[in-house]
């Protein structure tokens, strides 16, 4: 990106560290009229089917999703079938990370049983002992993992398996839109630049 | 509607055609585009494909993580260390777009001139110990006439002499500038309140219809991003199409060189390259132009040593690779309390040079411009919220819409210094899927940079504090950027054959039928957006190439 990408930013870990990724490592009204559309927002969802994880393991995975972006008064994770581009990624551009996400699972459930012993699911605890759980455990590299996935999850192509019904771009504030006439924001509108710069760019 | 590429022409192998030009980018797709309109036979060799115009999605994974359009590292892996006291490790240091058009298929479009004194700095200001400053071989007034033809050759939008200090001109540019975001509001009013000049971006977008192309649209995906609307005017949208109509220039995508061949007198005679299926073919040629970008270009040139080059083509001085430039800067991310939106619109509609060249009494050789940008979408930004913001919970999905809509980045571009000890070279170790030596980067910011670069962040963050930041987020700045994308400096230009590669009209000082042509060429980084000037050197070495070809001098 700029590219130098200088920009952004420490600490973004993930599967299928990428292009990008390895960056991040350290972050007209007078137009003709248009004849046709942009991108195929609207490819198809792939199909919901595990790849990669066990049913049993996506259960886990999902709730850990689920306290990334949780459900609250507006859709999270769970809503936007995050699971499925997190399954679907393992099973694809991700996969050097099927090695460390299928032994993280077990010891997650130690890990769970220790502190609240009796319980061995992280999906078996409450909201409020999953996010107290969670606070512990930022430094794993399955969180990282899961956190990246959650995120991207929620805000790519639904093509990937998440985002579902652009559940992601709504919260953020992304439209489905391929093209935006001015005024964009608050700053842009005319009466605005006269009142900050005295005059209109 | 993005125009359909014509067919071009096809030309036997085995038979040398007048020029090959490697690499479809700003500058090999012009070195086509200038040679075939002067009547020269012109292979084009692409390494990556053609993308038509209904691949071209909103997709940001594939753009900014899965390297959809962009060079894979799981294919052509790379390299990178500090010095070479450090064995390299994996990584995928250097970005850059992998399709018809180079990086202008998916650049952000700023298209800046130099100004005089980027070219004779070094005389002006002196040099700095640890770096190999030294002017260029040609002016800016050498130059000016090509920057010109560029801007009105593919479509430049901007406003002629808007702020002191501008460089001369021949013509005002072709299309007003594009539509103010919030962003580029934001940056007039910091601007303002400080005392600064600013300015429309100059950008190479068309803000109407330009040679049957269409305006921009707004959509916001821009960096990293393939424009859909053809009104980028990147290489694959203008300068192709046009070599191809031509009727003297064939293209070949997906065609990967992995040699220069000469032979025993010293002459190029063409080259090897692999076909999509990899399959292996020589295409021979009278001459070769290379343009494959200041990483590939001199990897190529190491890749193709022989018993007559055994260091490497063109490297009787040793100097190829050496030198590697990216642009400098410093960065801060800032939220405002009202909708910004920099999410729609081209990511740049404003800049500032008023700190081109910064206060000589602070010592600095080089300087800077900036601008307001909200340049990635929603996956990056939600990602790379700054440390300072919650990271995963409710909280930070409740902090996620404000910041989309409501922060920008405040961005100062800089100059870097070229550091001998910075280069591309070859890895000892590892291949490409191909077979070929991977590239290595070696690289550490000079003492000096790292100063500058701090100065041009406190100047930003002052910017953003008086547009009315609510709260500012300095990005680090560190030894070595992380991941960069403007390659330059690697193949330097110079009168002296001792310790440059090409000449000043960017033949090979080695080789008489060899050109290299991009931003390789750099002798200096300039302070921030290095396309244009690329491309202008481009224009320029074509104009000079196609006159030595019907002179009988190559």
């Amino acid at each position: 990106m700029s590219t130098t990408r200088r920009d952004f930013v420490s600490s973004v870990t993930g599967f299928g560290a990428l292009w990008l990724a390895a960056a991040v490592a350290c972050r007209n009204s007078d137009a003709p009229p248009t004849d046709r559309h942009g991108p195929l927002l609207d490819s198809p969802e792939p199909a919901r089917v595990l790849r990669f994880l066990t049913p049993e393991e996506a259960k886990e995975v999902e709730a850990i999703a689920a306290r990334i972006i949780p459900t609250d008064e507006t859709p999270g994770a769970r809503e936007a079938g995050v699971i499925w581009f997190i399954d679907g990624a393992l099973a694809t551009f991700g996969e050097e990370s099927q090695q460390v996400v299928r032994e993280a699972l077990p010891a997650l459930a130690i890990a769970v049983a220790k502190k609240h012993p009796g319980r061995a699911r992280f999906s078996g605890l409450t909201e409020a002992e999953q996010d107290a759980f969670l606070h512990g455990y930022e430094k794993e590299p399955l969180f990282g993992i899961l956190r990246f996935g959650t995120i991207a999850g929620m805000f790519t192509l639904p093509k990937y398996g998440g985002n579902k019904d652009w559940i992601g771009w709504e919260l953020i504030g992304q439209e489905r839109v391929f093209e935006y006439k001015p005024p964009f924001g608050w700053y842009d509108r005319p009466e605005n630049q006269r009142a900050l710069l005295g005059r209109v760019l | 509607m993005p125009q359909t590429q014509p067919k071009g022409r096809t030309f036997a192998t085995d038979s040398p055609v007048d020029f090959v030009v490697i690499g479809s980018g700003p500058a090999g797709g012009s070195v086509a585009r200038e040679l075939s309109r002067q009547g020269l036979d012109v292979v084009l060799l692409e390494q990556g494909r053609t993308v038509p115009p209904e691949e071209m999605e909103h997709d940001e994974l594939g753009a900014l993580w899965t390297g959809r359009w962009s060079n894979d590292p799981k294919l052509q892996p790379q390299t990178f260390r500090h010095s070479s006291t450090e064995t390299a490790v994996q990584r995928n240091y250097l970005g850059y777009a992998k399709a018809v058009g180079g990086s202008s298929f998916h650049y952000t479009a700023n298209y800046w001139r130099f100004r005089p004194i980027d070219f004779n700095e070094y005389s002006v200001k002196g040099g700095v110990a640890g770096a190999e400053l030294a002017d260029w071989p040609i002016t800016y007034e050498e130059l000016e006439p090509y920057y010109t033809a560029v801007e009105w050759a593919i479509g430049v939008s901007g406003l002629a002499n808007a702020a002191p200090g501008e460089p001369p001109r021949s013509r005002p540019y072709p299309m007003p500038p594009l539509n103010v975001t919030g962003p580029g509001v934001l940056l007039t009013l910091g601007c303002d309140k400080l005392g600064y000049s600013s300015m429309p971006a100059p950008m190479a977008i068309a803000s109407r219809p330009y040679k049957g192309r269409q305006p921009c649209h707004n959509c916001g995906f821009c960096l990293a991003f393939p424009c859909e609307w053809g009104a980028k005017s990147g290489t694959n949208h203008t300068m192709v199409p046009e070599a191809l109509t031509t009727g003297r220039c064939e293209l070949r995508a997906e065609s990967y060189v992995r040699k220069i061949e000469t032979d025993a007198s010293g002459r190029v005679t063409g080259v090897i390259y692999f076909d999509r299926d990899r399959a292996e073919h020589v295409q021979r040629a009278k001459a070769v132009v290379l343009c494959a970008n200041g990483a590939e270009s001199p990897r190529l040139l190491l890749n193709s040593k022989s018993n007559r080059f055994p260091d490497g083509l063109a490297n009787s001085s040793g100097q190829v690779g050496k030198r590697l430039m990216f642009n400098g800067g410093g960065t801060a991310r800032a939220e405002f309390e009202h909708e910004v939106n920099g999410h729609r619109g081209p990511v740049v509609t404003r800049i500032s040079h008023h700190l081109f060249e910064p206060d000589p009494r602070l010592g600095f050789v080089g300087g800077g411009g900036f601008d307001f940008r909200f340049d990635v979408p929603a996956m990056l930004t939600a990602l790379t919220l700054p440390p300072s913001e919650p990271q995963w919970g409710s909280a930070f999905k409740k902090r996620l819409k404000p910041w989309f809509t409501h922060s920008l980045l405040g961005y100062a571009h800089t100059t870097s210094l070229p550091v001998a000890t910075n280069s591309v070279s070859l890895d000892p170790k590892l291949k490409d899927a191909w077979g070929s030596p991977a590239i290595r980067t070696t690289f550490r910011e000079h003492e000096h940079d790292l100063r500058l670069y701090k100065y041009y962040q406190d100047r930003t963050v002052a910017l953003l504090e008086a547009a009315g930041a609510k709260a500012t987020y300095r990005d680090p700045i560190r030894e070595d950027p992380g991941f960069a994308v403007h390659m330059l400096g690697t193949c330097r230009m110079g009168n002296d054959p001792r310790d440059s590669v090409v000449d000043k009209y960017h033949r090979a000082h080695d080789v008489r039928n060899l050109f290299i042509v991009d931003g390789s060429s750099f002798v200096t980084s300039g302070r921030g957006q290095p396309t244009l000037t690329i491309q202008a050197l481009a224009f320029r070495a074509a104009d000079h190439i196609g006159r030595f070809a019907k002179r009988g001098e190559i």
